[in-house]
Formats: C-alpha cells, sequence, structure tokens
C-alpha cells in the first residue's frame, strides 16, 4: 500500500530495517497488525436456547446440562437452584415444556431434560447440607400463604433475599398441591419432606394447621408482617352439576388424592370405577383408583378423541397402558342409585367453543346411556375459596385481581400461582407456579426496598432455526430411555414407576445437548482460526478472547461455530478497539492502546508534511 | 570415539472425544509456534494447515518453508509468526535441505556436539514444490530415509504468483494457465497427479498418508505419526485457496470435509511396516461431486459432462477405497443423467436419494 497522502504519526515512524523483533506466542507478530483488512469483526453472543425460554421458571438448562457433561454435578445442583427450589420434585413430575422447544427434536429426539433434573435433584437431596444459604437477614417478615409449588417457590427466594419468612398452611403438612395433588408413585412423600426440611434449614418457619379466614384475618397479615405473598391456589372441586351428584360413592378428584397423600383417606373403592375428566388430575385419579382396589377403570370425557385431552401424553399412553378404558365424547347427565351409586346416565356430548374449557353442549335427544359403576371420581378441574378476601381484590372469574406484577392494587400483598394464573392462559402446572412464586419474590423485595418494578422482558433473540447452527458436529444419537415398571406390576403398588437414570446414563444424555446459542467452550474456533487470532486463557465457558489487533474477518469461526453463539458484526458498529486503514504501519509493541490515545490527540496536531 | 544414540521425541496420539462431535480435547497442547501477524489471505487454507501442524509438533521443531505462499506471504521485511527455527530454502531444493538439516542434527548429537534432544523437522512444501519443481530432491530425502516430515499443502496451484495450474491442480480448475474458452471449455484437461500414492509406492519405507483441514484432529494426529516415524515422512494436506478456488472466506473448513465427503479427496495411509495402504477413515456421509463444485467460482464454466467425468474420477476413488458406492453416484457419474440438471441445486437433489 502506498503511503501517499496518508498522514503517518511520529510515532510510527520506526526504521523498518536493522532490528526486526522476534515473534511472541503472548503478542504475535506486531508488526503486521493485520486486524486492519477486517470489515466484519466475530463476537460471542450468547443467545438463550429455546428450553430455557419454554420452562416456566426459565431454568437454565443448557447451563446445567453442560455442567454435567463435563461432571461438575454439584455446580449444575447450584445452578439449577437458583430458580428452582426442588428439583427432586419437577424432575418428576413436571410436564417437561423444554423438551417440547428442545431443537433436538427437530433433529431427532428431545433431549431428556427431565431426567437429568431428577438425577441433579436426587443428588441434592443425598447432600448433608445444602448448597444454597440464607441471605443475610435484612430484618423484614414476610408471610407466605400457601406451600404448594408457588408458596414454596416464593418462600425460597424471599429467604435467599434476607427476609425472615413464615409459611402458612392450613393442611396438617406442609406441601400443598405437590401433597396432595400429585400421587405417592409420581412423587414419594419422603422427596417432598426432604424439600421442605430444606426449607426449614433456610430458616424458614412453617405454621401448619393455620388457615387464613379462621385461624388468622387478614388485618392480622397486614399487621403482623411487611408483606405478604399469597399462594393459596384452586382448593374447591368443580361439580359437573348432575342429577343427584350427592349420592354415597361420588368422590371428587382433588380431595381424593389429597386425603391419600395426607393420609387422612377412608375411601373404599367398589370394584368399577368411573373418572369423570380428560385432564392431568383426572388421569392421576384414574391411576391412583387401580392402586386402591378397583378392578376396572373407565375414563370418561367429553373429548372426542385422545388427542384433545389437555393431558400429558405420557401420562395418557402410561395409564392406557395399566389398563385404563376410555370412553369418549360423552358427559354425565346424572347419577342413578338409591342413596348410593349405582349407574351413571350419560349423553352424548361436546365443548361448544374451540377450547375445552369452553362450555358443554349436551345432546338431549340422543338416547341416554347408563353405565353401571361402583364409585365415581369427578376431576373436571377446580376453583378458589375466597371468602376471606376483602371483595376490592377478587375478579370475575373468582379469583384474585393483581397487576402485571402479581401486586394487589397498591398493597404490600402480592399473589402468585394458580389462584392468579386460572383462566390467564398459562398453563396450571407445577413449574410455572414455581416460576410465579420465583418472580413474585422478586418483585417483592423491589417493592420494599423502593425500587421500580419493571415489566418481564420478553426475550428476542431465542435461537429455534437450526440453519443458524453448523449441525455437522453433531451426530445423531438416539435419546436415553428411563426405564420403567412393568404395567403389571405398576398396578397394586405404590412404587415409582419412571426409574431414575444412573450417573453414566445421565451424562450420555446431557451430552447430547445442542448447547444452542450458547459457547460450551468446544474449542472449535480456537482450532480453526487460520490466523491464530482465538486465544484461549482457560477454558472454561466463553472464555475465548479474539485478538481483534490480528483478526483479518474470515468468518471460518463464525461458520464453524455448532452452537451458533458466534456472530458476524459490521466493523462500523464498533467505536473502540478499531483498527483504521491509516494505521497500517504501526510497528511498535502494545501499539493498539497507544493508537488510540494518539487517535484522540490527533485533532489537536497539524498535519504532517510528507 | 564412542557414539551417543540419538533419542527422538515421541508424540502422543490424540483422543478424539466426545464421538468426534467436537475439537474439544483437553490434550491439546497449549503452545503456539505459529503466531498471529502474517500477511495470507483472509480464511487462508494452508495457514489453518500450518498452525494445526506446528501445534502438533510442539516448541521443539525447525520449520523448513520453500517458496510457496507460506514463505513469501509469511516472511516479508526478514520478520516471519514462526516462533520456532524456520529457514527459507529455493523451491526446488526443499527435500535437499531438509534432508541436510536432519543428517547434520543427527552427525552433531552422534559426535556429543548437541545436548539436546532430536528435534522435528518439518518441511512445508506448496504443491508447486512438491508435486512439479521440488518433486527430485523431495523423492531423494524420502528415499535416504533421513528423519523427517515432508507435508505438501495441497492448495491445487501456484496461489502466490497469481494462480497458475500446477500438476496438482483437478480437472476443470480454472487458472491463468487454464482458462477456459470455445476450444477448452473445461479449462484443465488432465487430472491431478496422484503425488501421494506416487510417493508410497516409490518410497514404501516412508510413513505417507492424506490429510484434509476439515478433520483437524485427524490431521494433527498424521503430523505426529509422520514425526514419531522413524525416518522420512511423507504427507499431503488439503488446504482450500480462497482466491485461487474463489469461495467466500468462512467455508474453509467447510471445504476440507466436502472435499473428502465427494470422493475427490481420498483419504488413507500408506503403512511402511506393512507394506499395505489403511483405507479405515470414512466421512460422515458420501456426497456427488456437484456439492462441492458448485462452492467454488473455479468450477463454474464446467458443463455436465465435465461434472459427470469428475464424478467417474471420483468413483474410482471410492472404489479403490474399497467403499460400495450408492447407485445415485454411479448414475450421477454419466453425463445424461446430468445434462436434464439445469442448477446445481438439482444436482444436489441427487445426494438426496443416497
Amino acid at each position: 500500500m502506498s503511503t501517499k497522502g496518508t498522514r503517518i504519526p511520529d510515532w510510527l515512524t520506526v526504521p523498518f530495517a536493522g532490528i526486526t523483533p522476534a515473534p511472541s506466542q503472548e503478542k504475535g507478530q506486531d508488526l503486521f497488525p493485520t486486524g486492519n483488512w477486517r470489515s466484519i469483526r466475530p463476537v460471542y453472543r450468547d443467545k438463550l436456547p429455546p428450553c430455557n425460554n419454554a420452562c416456566g421458571t426459565n431454568e437454565k438448562i443448557q447451563g446445567y446440562l453442560d455442567l454435567v457433561k463435563r461432571g461438575k454435578y454439584l455446580d449444575a445442583y447450584a445452578l439449577i437452584k437458583e430458580d428452582m427450589p426442588f428439583p427432586s420434585v419437577t424432575g418428576r413430575v413436571c410436564y417437561h415444556p423444554c423438551e417440547q422447544a428442545c431443537n433436538r427434536g427437530q433433529y431427532d429426539e428431545a433431549i431428556s431434560i427431565r431426567a437429568v433434573e431428577r438425577f441433579l435433584g436426587d443428588l441434592g437431596q443425598a447432600l448433608t447440607h445444602d448448597v444454597v444459604k440464607a441471605g443475610k437477614p435484612n430484618g423484614k417478615k414476610v408471610a407466605v400463604v400457601g406451600s404448594g409449588p408457588a408458596g414454596h417457590s416464593a418462600a425460597y427466594q424471599l429467604a435467599r433475599l434476607g427476609y425472615k419468612v413464615t409459611i402458612l398452611e392450613k393442611s396438617p403438612k406442609a406441601g400443598g398441591l405437590n401433597r396432595g395433588g400429585i400421587p405417592d408413585w409420581v412423587l414419594p412423600q419422603d422427596v417432598l419432606d426432604r424439600e421442605i426440611e430444606r426449607l426449614v434449614e433456610l430458616g424458614i418457619t412453617i405454621k401448619t394447621n393455620c388457615e387464613v379466614g379462621k385461624d388468622v384475618s387478614w388485618d392480622e397479615l397486614k399487621k403482623n408482617y411487611d408483606a405478604c405473598v399469597l399462594a393459596v391456589g384452586l382448593t374447591e372441586p368443580n361439580s359437573v352439576r348432575a342429577e343427584g351428584e350427592n349420592k354415597a360413592g361420588v368422590l371428587y378428584g382433588l380431595p381424593f388424592l389429597r386425603d391419600i397423600g395426607m393420609g387422612t383417606s377412608k375411601v373404599k373403592l367398589g370394584p368399577r370405577v368411573a373418572v369423570i375428566g380428560g385432564g392431568n388430575t383426572a388421569i392421576d385419579c384414574a391411576r391412583e383408583a387401580l392402586r386402591q382396589g378397583a378392578v376396572e377403570v373407565t375414563m370418561i370425557t367429553v373429548e372426542a378423541n385422545p388427542k384433545e385431552m389437555p393431558a400429558v401424553p405420557e401420562d395418557l399412553h402410561d395409564m392406557v397402558e395399566e389398563g385404563v378404558d376410555l370412553m369418549h365424547g360423552r358427559a354425565v347427565t346424572a347419577v342413578l342409585g338409591n342413596g348410593k351409586v349405582e349407574a351413571l346416565q350419560l349423553h352424548p356430548a361436546r365443548f361448544s367453543g374451540a377450547i375445552n374449557a369452553s362450555p358443554i353442549t349436551v345432546d338431549k335427544d340422543a338416547p341416554a346411556q347408563r353405565f353401571a359403576v361402583d364409585n365415581v371420581i369427578i376431576a373436571v378441574g377446580q376453583h378458589a375459596s375466597l371468602a376471606w378476601l376483602p371483595a376490592e381484590f377478587k375478579n370475575e372469574r373468582g379469583t384474585i385481581k393483581i397487576d402485571r406484577f402479581g401486586r394487589l392494587g397498591d398493597t404490600k400483598f402480592f399473589a402468585a400461582g394458580d389462584i392468579v394464573q386460572l383462566g390467564s392462559g398459562q398453563p396450571l402446572m407445577v413449574v410455572n407456579a414455581v416460576g410465579d412464586g420465583k418472580r413474585v419474590a422478586f418483585n417483592l423485595d423491589k417493592v420494599l426496598r423502593g425500587e421500580a418494578l419493571q415489566p418481564r422482558t420478553i426475550p428476542i433473540d431465542v435461537i429455534v432455526d437450526l440453519n443458524r447452527m453448523n449441525m455437522t458436529y453433531f451426530p445423531h444419537f438416539p435419546r436415553v430411555q428411563q426405564t420403567l415398571l412393568p404395567p403389571v406390576s405398576r398396578r397394586r403398588t405404590q412404587d415409582e414407576v419412571i426409574q431414575a437414570l444412573t450417573e453414566e446414563q445421565a451424562v450420555e444424555e446431557a451430552s447430547r445437548c445442542f448447547s444452542c446459542g450458547t459457547c460450551n467452550a468446544c474449542d472449535n474456533c480456537y482450532l480453526v482460526c487460520p490466523e491464530p487470532c482465538i486465544a484461549r486463557p482457560e477454558r472454561s465457558n466463553g472464555l475465548y478472547k479474539i485478538l481483534v489487533d490480528y483478526c483479518k474477518g474470515c468468518r471460518v469461526c463464525i461458520e464453524e461455530c455448532p452452537t451458533g453463539c458466534l456472530e458476524g458484526v459490521p466493523e462500523l458498529d464498533f467505536d473502540t478497539g478499531v483498527v483504521r486503514m491509516d494505521t497500517a504501519f504501526a510497528i511498535s509493541p502494545g501499539l493498539h492502546g497507544r493508537q488510540a490515545e494518539e487517535l484522540r490527540k490527533l485533532g489537536d496536531r497539524p498535519a504532517k508534511n510528507i | 570415539m564412542a557414539t551417543i544414540e540419538v533419542q527422538r521425541q515421541i508424540l502422543p496420539i490424540l483422543g478424539s472425544p466426545n464421538q468426534g462431535a467436537r475439537f474439544y480435547n483437553p490434550e491439546l497442547p497449549s503452545s503456539e509456534p505459529f503466531v498471529p501477524g502474517h500477511r495470507t489471505c483472509a480464511g487462508c487454507g494452508p495457514s489453518i494447515q500450518y498452525r494445526m501442524t506446528s501445534k502438533a509438533a510442539g516448541d521443539n521443531t525447525i520449520l523448513v518453508g520453500p517458496t510457496g505462499c507460506m514463505y513469501v506471504a509469511n516472511s516479508s521485511y526478514l520478520c516471519t509468526p514462526y516462533n520456532v527455527p524456520w529457514a527459507h530454502t529455493q523451491i526446488g531444493s526443499a527435500g535437499s535441505f531438509t534432508a541436510g538439516v536432519a543428517a547434520a542434527y543427527e552427525a552433531m548429537i552422534r559426535k556429543g556436539k548437541w545436548k539436546g534432544e532430536f528435534p522435528n523437522i518439518i518441511c512445508e512444501a506448496g504443491d508447486g514444490s512438491a508435486s512439479d519443481i521440488g518433486l527430485a530432491s523431495i523423492s531423494g530425502a524420502l528415499y535416504r530415509n533421513h528423519d523427517c516430515l515432508i507435508i505438501c499443502y495441497d492448495n491445487e496451484q501456484y496461489a502466490n504468483t497469481g494462480i497458475q495450474a500446477s500438476s496438482r491442480t483437478p480437472y476443470g480448475g480454472m487458472t491463468t494457465f487454464s482458462p477456459p474458452g470455445p476450444l477448452v471449455p473445461e479449462g484443465k484437461k488432465l487430472f491431478p497427479k496422484d503425488l501421494a500414492r506416487m510417493m508410497a509406492a516409490g518410497h514404501p519405507h516412508c510413513y505417507v498418508a492424506t490429510a484434509s483441514v476439515g478433520y483437524p484432529i485427524d490431521l494433527m494426529n498424521k503430523v505426529r505419526k509422520g514425526l514419531n516415524h522413524k525416518g522420512a515422512a511423507y504427507l499431503m494436506v488439503y488446504t482450500p485457496c480462497q482466491k485461487g478456488f474463489v469461495y467466500e472466506t468462512p467455508r474453509s473448513i467447510d471445504l476440507g470435509r466436502l472435499v473428502v465427503e465427494c470422493g475427490l479427496y481420498p483419504m488413507w495411509e500408506w503403512n511402511p511396516e506393512k507394506r499395505a495402504y489403511d483405507y479405515s477413515f470414512r466421512p460422515a456421509s458420501m456426497r456427488p461431486v456437484s456439492e462441492y463444485l458448485k462452492l467454488q467460482g473455479r468450477f463454474g464454466h464446467l458443463h455436465a459432462e465435465h461434472i459427470a467425468s469428475l464424478q467417474k474420477f471420483a468413483n474410482e476413488q471410492w472404489r479403490m477405497l474399497g467403499v460400495q458406492l450408492p447407485e445415485a453416484l454411479i448414475q450421477a457419474a454419466d453425463a445424461k443423467n446430468l445434462v436434464n440438471m439445469a442448477s446445481a441445486a438439482q444436482a444436489e437433489a441427487v445426494a438426496q436419494t443416497i
């Protein structure tokens, strides 16, 4: 390049001949800072993996899978605990929206994220001391009403923030829906007990047999605590509004499971049981009924086929495998029998709207069908019981009225979980309640510290397009399957149906993760760089350094990045560390720091006459 | 006078963890004998190869650079990006110079004049030097079995002088010496010299292998095998040249993989002990040559019959490796089947039927 017409600063006029410094591994051959050839600069920019985005509580799924892959189980457990107080529970019960969103699902089979989560949760249960510590006490007291998933999560996060938390639980045992809504063969009680012990270890006080509206009033909550989180859940079962529904032998889904869970059940089921409803609770009831001694269990749903049922497909499959019959497109119009249930009167029915929360249209003209049963379990949803709540905080859905931060008006009261999510479009699932509890805890903290509340930002850069990743680096591998108890032996036992992964299996499964959009230190960019200007001072996540003095912008690293973490950014977007053409002849060590400084002063100096 | 036995370095062979999914390798050496600050083109294939090779060899290495890109672009103003001893030699004397370095070290160690370990002596010759001008001297060094590794970084042309055809330029490749025109529509009419097989056949006591920048761990292992071999070793490495091949710079590594997957650059090793070829390397998939050709401007002028003859050439290579050919590749070797394809996209559709 000719230097004619180029202004060369004094400090660049170093003799070319004579001494030529030797290159070094640290600095390279700095006579040729080839970075000024570049028009596009590679930049490590981590994107949000779809699993993290889909998770109800935005667990850092890619992060902990990567740690498991490298054998750092304790770090992985600590990472999962940032967002999830009880991975051992969700590792068993979660409906895993993460696996539905997994990019690997488009390629071969989704990662079995839930199984790995359970592996980590069980690891955490075995620890004598939990990795999570309570925050520095800030002297403020918070009450959390309800110890279900949302309450548990809110209490846990508040304790980590340094609050003195008291959980008020109306049942004799803490756990809420985790205990009362989930059968033992999905979630053994001792697993949950251990997680609740962990809460007590964090310094949280749990008052059982303490019901709001009965043992403690609204005003007392207001007076005795700095703030309060209402996570009371939906406690009252819906009825099917059929004639004779009050006959003996008619049971309701959630109380049925709750009594068994709390150990207070006195129910003796007859040989023939009908379950009304097509959701997850109905499925749990049907499977529990088999374990409680029923011989023939039939599930009666309004949905016309299994695909329309609002249930987790795996659970439905397992239920059918255990021998539950399905009867679709029917509604119960009357419960027949003399004082006790003897039969059901069924009519063809369908939902009047597109979604299955819409009103049911029953075809009364069609001939009624008589269906002989000994017991009926009705599991068609729940509603709230909020007699104690001041009327101004109730809404038309019969739940608590909140603003978008989960706050009740201008009060120090917040609400989380099913009690606010019913009808909001959020699935009423454990993980969603946990996420809600977590967000409300952080909002509460902000309010008590007098900070402004920020609306939740929806992440835009979720990497879902496999074309942004380099798929040549991912061979096809089948998913590691969790073993199940054989269906025959399941029917009479409370043993867990789904078995845990072994350590090797968990590592194998985690190794299948693409790490979508996130640097997982695979060394690809480091090894393919032609300069080589990608430095690896330490090998750990995302710690590669691009020496911008030398990078020519060939973009080989961007093309070869398997995860799509590296991006090309036009050089003109940067205002720091830029090597411009008039510095092409810079020939002394450490020149770019100096260049930048000199270039800043350049405006004050007169141009040199060449 | 008592003679001292020459102690050689034995470099460990790298494992390929994670089933070859990533290059992440905890055993990867951290030393960097080839540093940034050189004036090769952006995305330079030979430079990728140079870096991987020198990294595999380590710090106790002497590099010999006969005239070629890696000399011209890298050593102007008497300053080089090499952190280890490096010497330039004439393009025709690559082998004799390297042989001299090796012989000198052996003699000095034997006589007790050099106390250190025997260094890794690597000659990095371009294909111009290795297949045309320096062929005789390299053959001599291999024949005399000096303890050195001679690498031919094969960018399939004389690139630093402005893209002229060498005897490694493939059939149909456009260079300034083989421009396509009405009389010679394919550009280059001759098929490339099969240099590596020639070296294996002519010097069966040497370790000979072919490698590609698309498979870095494999390349580094072949370098280490060559250095560990007691005697001369020869390695031919496919290194794409962005200026000569006319492709987008990010595809350098991709081309290194595609050329192997298309069968145009068979990967093998010559085992000097058994005196036999080792054909066990298998790429992840097999593709028609059109997928490789369509990425490069130097093949832009080819007609269907030329692509078919390249496919026929690739099929012969696959057969030599003992690979069962899929029906689609056999059909793609017939120009009649290709002539209906107006575009490379349609040729690619053939691949999907494999």
